[in-house]
């Protein structure tokens, strides 16, 4: 048992990116507008951190306020860049020629590969709350490519889903880096069973429940290594967790 | 000949290739990069690159 990092919630890196101001440029929508960031791993402005986990660099858990607010068309090379929404309503335009909506369960994977931009908005009326994730690829300057799928909460409750990764019904990204989702009732217990030679990451979106003797309760993470059995005991409320496993 | 890959947004340099369109020639090493040099694609500074050994796309499909 090998644990390499316990991340509580308060501890992670925090950006407060308003829509006027100097980020005018950055953050679209009326003055008013918000995104607050809260990075698992070193991103941008916020370098004091952890400076992620295998392929994985980023892993943000993101806020914008409604009504027009998100990021203005911007360029990526390379990173496979994952969005999965936890409530509201996310909008996203790229260069392929893609406009989706996604709602809460639904997810994307935008490969950038040789060069694309996107635009990421809320232009709902309630707060859009998304976690994004970034790894590095196997491969560079592949063709850019977008895919989306959903979880299903009634199908996937009180099991481990894969979302993304090489399992049937996941979104393959060539990698090795899997996401899943652990959306459970209280009391009940998990078993991940990860390759030895990767890495594990599990994010409590919202719950508790106790991995290698740690409680972990809302917005808290926990990093282990080393390991191909990892039990995850749920606590009375439920929880709803997201597991990354990623080659080291 | 190394390649760098930017945390801020993924934009690759790759020592071999330079990048010509922002005047740095072919084969020009990453140490002999400016310190103050920055991502041309979103500024991220030079320091927020990381050295990465992946093969290209290209390469990959005909190897």
């Amino acid at each position: 048992m090998s644990v390499r990092f316990i991340l509580r919630a308060g501890e992670r890196g925090y950006s407060y990116l308003p829509a006027a101001g100097l980020n005018a440029s950055y953050v679209a929508g009326h003055p008013d507008g918000v995104i607050t960031r809260h990075s698992s791993f070193n991103f941008h402005e916020y370098q004091s951190g952890i400076p992620g986990l295998g392929v994985m660099k980023v892993f943000g858990d993101e806020t914008f306020t409604p009504n027009g607010t998100g990021y203005n068309m911007h360029p990526h090379h390379n990173f496979i860049i994952m969005a999965f929404v936890a409530s509201g309503a996310l909008t996203h335009i790229n260069t392929i020629g893609k406009i989706d909506e996604l709602k809460a369960n639904d997810y994307y994977v935008f490969s950038a590969g040789s060069g694309g931009k996107h635009s990421e908005l809320n232009i709902g009326d309630e707060d859009l709350q998304v976690i994004y994730v970034w790894v590095v690829p196997g491969q560079l300057l592949a063709p850019p490519s977008y895919r989306r799928s959903r979880f299903d909460p009634k199908a996937g409750a009180n099991r481990i889903t894969c979302l993304v990764g090489d399992e049937p019904g996941a979104l393959p990204i060539g990698q090795t880096f899997t996401v899943s989702r652990l959306l459970s009732d209280g009391g009940k217990a998990h078993t991940y069973r990860p390759s030895k030679a990767n890495g594990f990451y599990a994010f409590v979106l919202e719950g508790e429940a106790d991995i290698a003797e740690a409680t972990l309760t809302r917005r808290d993470s926990i990093a282990l290594e080393g390991e191909d059995k990892i039990e995850i005991a749920v606590r009375a409320n439920g929880t709803d967790m997201l597991l990354v496993e990623t080659k080291l | 000949m190394k390649k760098y890959l930017c945390l801020g947004c993924g934009f690759s340099y790759d020592e071999a290739r330079g990048l010509p369109e922002h005047g740095i020639a072919p084969g020009t090493r990453w140490a002999d990069i400016p310190d103050d040099w920055v991502c041309p694609d979103c500024g991220t500074p030079k320091s927020g690159f990381e050295m990465v050994e992946i093969p290209y796309y290209s390469e990959a499909r005909t190897a």
